[in-house]
């Protein structure tokens, strides 16, 4: 590439700042792993504390505040639950929908492709109050389907897929269909298996996006038992003022598994963003 | 014969789950909405008042609304252009490194996997009184700053952390874009003697275009839709500096049950971003012009 540098010491700056630029952006996340392993006396006074404790995660993992047996745990399970239920369904109805919309051809389709677009332009700050009317009148208010519904389909997913099922040859969907597949089958045993590196970055998004929803997931549910980690731990700053060492660890809890299931599909994320960010 | 087309049973089928799910929480909703806009009504209640404009004039004459407005605007001022520069800085770092650009790629991205409450435990723990930081500012200048207190420290923590988060992000654009470039392009200019500052700003540049419209647009929308951070960090404070949109609709329909006004104030709220939009996508394109960028 041409812009890159022509000798051994540019090539040393070059490292040199990139390495510091990933410092900044890391540093966030190493700052709450320490936090979290800090005696209570030091948290938030030093960077990197002097001895390491486990107090704030026992506190956490048996800690029996307002009530609840375990709420940071039943936090945890809340935010899995939820982000799960409705990656699955995104993914499977993106997968679906978008099959149907781009391989498929019936009437239709042309105006429901259309809709999709507008939909995704659509403003959704509009759409707040009234889909909360919605769930409260389906009788979900305060229920993890409360949570789960709005979200469970999303356009973006199947936008992309109808997008990128449109790439795969025709002749392999014709060749199945001889065989005697029908449509899910098709779309379960070839479309899919043949996106894994956009199946991989729908699933990240979406996961990510769903896993740090925050508004919704405030207003739908008022049990503390059944609230996400995220917002457990947005509602838990006032209480634990002058002892944060727990919200670090729920911060932790909050933050790495992300990381980690981003970290483990990295491979197949660098070749599937370029498709999306197109 | 069971070709490809005309398959208007199965296509129907396999498009019903998107079609029952946009009936209950997109058509549905956006109804109401409308309705909404002319109701005074306390989500509980079977009683709702129609109000006719009621609502859309105490919103536009409402301080809080106007505020929110302008503190979009504040945020957008220091975010977009912190923004642009840093994502730009980091594409064009990870495309010149020759090895290893994909790891670098990816942890740059990182920040944008982060919940902004978690990130907001660790920013108040960095502004905490006791902080190193603190410290250190209190041994060398005798005082530290009420960070949190101060309006600009504020919008500057808030705007820090939105930065943080996306630059990573929008740098993949760039990245995408960079790549995109024809290194025949350069060849030939360095064949006509420019250096390589001057190919920086008459190639790179005007040949991103399309990589920072679409990372303008994208960012333009996020300043309008701002919540977490100031809800976790301020709410909202001091004396509304950072009392974002989002916050204002979240307090009128959800803490003070105003479910007709706060679905007013989200309408204004998408008219402000749309129209933002607007401004932005045509003081963009007219610099595409002078890049060459036909219109489209």
């Amino acid at each position: 590439m041409r812009i890159g540098p022509r000798s051994t010491i540019g090539t040393i700056i070059l490292y040199a700042v990139a390495l510091f630029a990933l410092v900044i952006t890391a540093s966030p996340y190493v700052y709450m792993l320490a936090q979290s392993l800090a005696p209570w006396d030091e948290v938030q006074r030093s960077f990197i504390p002097s001895s390491f404790s486990l107090r704030s995660y026992t506190w956490l993992i048996t800690g029996g505040e307002f009530g609840l047996a375990r709420p940071w745990m039943q936090g945890l399970l809340n935010s899995f639950i939820v982000t799960i239920a409705d990656t699955a369904g995104q993914v499977a109805f993106g997968a679906i929908v978008g099959y149907a919309l781009s391989v498929l051809a019936f009437r239709g389709q042309r105006a429901i492709n259309s809709f999709i677009l507008f939909q995704m332009f659509y403003p959704s700050i509009i759409l707040l109050v009234p889909t909360f009317l919605v769930i409260q009148n389906l009788g979900f208010y305060n229920t993890y389907f409360g949570m789960i519904l709005p979200y469970v389909l999303s356009v973006w997913a199947i936008f992309m897929y109808s997008n990128f099922f449109g790439t795969i040859p025709r002749e392999l969907i014709e060749a199945a269909r001889l065989d005697g597949a029908g449509e899910l089958t098709i779309i379960g045993r070839l479309m899919v298996p043949m996106s894994v590196s956009i199946t991989t970055v729908i699933f990240l998004f979406l996961f990510m996006q769903r896993w740090v929803e925050l508004m919704w997931d405030l207003i739908i549910v008022s049990d503390p038992e059944k609230r996400t980690l995220n917002v457990l731990l947005a509602t838990m700053f006032g209480p634990y003022g002058s002892y944060p060492g727990p919200l670090y660890a729920a911060s932790v809890f909050l933050s790495f598994p992300i990381l980690i299931l981003f970290l483990a599909f990295s491979r197949s994320f660098v070749s599937g963003v370029e498709f999306v960010i197109k | 014969m069971a070709t490809a087309r005309g398959k208007p049973l199965q296509g129907w089928m396999l498009s019903s789950p998107y079609i029952i799910h946009t009936i209950a929480f997109f058509i549905m909703p956006a109804v109401w909405s409308l309705a909404l806009i002319f109701s005074r009504w306390n989500l509980i209640s079977p009683q709702r008042e129609f109000v006719g404009l009621g609502n859309l004039r105490e919103a536009i004459s409402s301080p809080s609304v106007w505020n929110a407005l302008f503190v979009s605007y504040r945020f957008m001022l220091i975010i977009l252009p912190s923004l642009l520069i840093g994502s730009l800085v980091l594409a064009l770092i990870t495309n010149a490194i020759p090895r290893g650009k994909s790891i670098f790629a990816v942890g740059f991205f990182l920040p944008y996997l982060s919940s902004g409450v978690a990130v907001s435990v660790v920013v108040r723990g960095l502004i905490s009184f006791n902080s190193p930081i603190n410290v250190f500012l209190r041994r060398t200048t005798g005082s530290s700053p009420d960070w949190l207190g101060n309006d600009n420290l504020a919008i500057l923590l808030i705007s820090g952390m939105i930065a943080w988060k996306l630059a990573g992000y929008y740098a993949l654009i760039f990245l995408a874009g960079l790549q995109s470039i024809p290194v025949q392009v350069y060849e030939a200019a360095s064949l006509d003697g420019a250096s390589t500052w001057r190919q920086f700003w008459s190639i790179t540049i005007p040949m991103l275009y399309p990589s920072m419209y679409t990372v303008l647009i994208l960012a333009v929308g996020i300043m309008f839709s701002i919540f977490t951070e100031p809800y976790t960090l301020t709410a909202g404070g001091p004396q509304g500096a950072t009392h974002t949109w989002q916050l204002e609709i979240f307090y009128q329909a959800f803490e003070r049950f105003r479910a007709g006004y706060g679905a007013t104030v989200a309408l204004l709220n998408a008219v402000t971003t749309f129209a933002t939009i607007l401004i932005i996508r045509r003081l963009v394109e007219g610099l595409g012009r002078r890049w060459g960028y036909g219109l489209e």
